[in-house]
């Protein structure tokens, strides 16, 4: 058994005060490109007050389909984004995942990379899960290097899914099984 | 057939009746079969009505003949920024299948997307083990982007779940 299903060698998975996390979150919504790379919907800007009260209800409902972590940095105990499961369909043993650093400063350091290992051995030894999906966007190189590192592979593309900078781009859906990683771990 | 809107109470009704199948159910939906009261279906329903958003589009479905109600069309999530939707279709009655109902309700909510929302795309997901509705959408112009592979599991097996798409500029090539 491993002794702590939270932690990796950079990071680890967290709860967070829903004030933190709000606070967090309104920072980073700052950042328009941060939020073109996370999601479709126009970058909009959030009070913390607001975030916060999104936090607070997610966390009271306890919804069994969604697990959702901060991430902290093992070496300064620093908050540098967020994780999630949302969707699980137990009936089929299936999630769908999505992770956002909003700290800048972190990219390209393999936090992304531990996190997302962090909870796909969450996924497949604590919710038994047997497979696990996420879409990304093509203009985002970086996460798609991220994720076949990480295991995942490309499954098709929703073509000029999206429409930005005047330009139309296609959103890409991968998808990891159990079995597969597996072999990876 | 034509697109409708209907009462709740109608609506309802027709749901739980197609709802007993359960195999129409697993052709068109991953959440679990199960049954539900006229009654329940019919809060839902108002409760949707209530605060309908602009980002969800649903019609009946009637046979121009004989006015008969046998199904429904539908479009979510849509996002007006990237000018994409997502759509759904079911035709409840067994009787009603293979008879081109479907390819024409398609037609017509494809002509809506395109000619009246403005949009610039649709998508879809269809079950593996549904090859009758993949034919209707290959024949609505919908192609193929991919499949999340053992997406589900039915059966005592794993099924993929396929994703097709249709945009502007191919649809209207097809009208």
């Amino acid at each position: 058994m491993n002794s702590d299903l939270f932690c990796g060698e950079l990071v680890r998975l967290t709860v967070e005060d829903p004030r933190v996390l709000a606070e967090a979150f309104s920072r980073w919504d700052r950042d328009s490109e941060y939020m073109r790379l996370l999601d479709s919907f126009p970058a909009l800007q959030w009070s913390t007050k607001k975030v916060q009260e999104w936090v607070e209800k997610d966390q009271d409902q306890l919804r069994p389909d969604l697990f959702m972590f901060g991430i902290r940095t093992r070496s300064e105990d620093r908050l540098i984004g967020g994780i999630s499961l949302d969707g699980v369909k137990w009936a089929h043993g299936e999630s769908f995942l999505g992770i956002g650093l909003g700290d800048r400063t972190c990219w390209g350091n393999g936090y992304g990379t531990d996190a997302i290992r962090v909870i796909l051995r969450y996924a497949f030894t604590e919710l038994n899960l047997v497979r696990v999906s996420l879409d990304v966007f093509e203009y985002n190189p970086r996460a798609i290097r991220c994720y076949e590192k990480a295991g995942f592979v490309h499954e098709g593309r929703l073509r000029k899914f999206l429409d930005r900078e005047g330009e139309r781009w296609d959103m890409i859906f991968m998808g990891i099984l159990r079995e597969e990683w597996e072999k990876t771990a | 057939m034509r697109l409708t809107a209907e009462d709740p109470a109608v609506t309802a009704e027709q749901f739980v009746r197609s709802n007993r199948d359960s195999e129409y159910v697993r052709l068109l939906d991953n959440t679990e079969a199960r049954l539900w009261s006229v009654k329940k279906v019919k809060e839902w329903l108002e409760k949707g009505f209530e605060k309908e958003t602009p980002a969800t589009f649903t019609f009946s479905i009637r046979i121009l003949e004989s006015d008969r109600l046998i199904g429904f069309v539908g479009l979510g999530g849509v996002q007006w920024s990237q000018g994409d939707a997502w759509m759904g279709i079911g035709l409840g009655d067994r009787q009603d299948w293979g008879k081109g109902y479907g390819t024409d309700a398609l037609r017509v909510l494809l002509r809506y997307i395109f000619t009246e929302l403005n949009l610039h795309r649709v998508s879809l997901g269809v079950f593996e083990y549904n090859p009758r509705a993949l034919r209707s959408y290959e024949k609505a112009g919908f192609r193929m982007e991919g499949r999340q592979r053992k997406l589900y599991e039915r059966e005592g097996r794993r099924w993929d779940g396929i994703v097709m798409g249709i945009l502007r500029e191919e649809w209207e090539q097809l009208a």
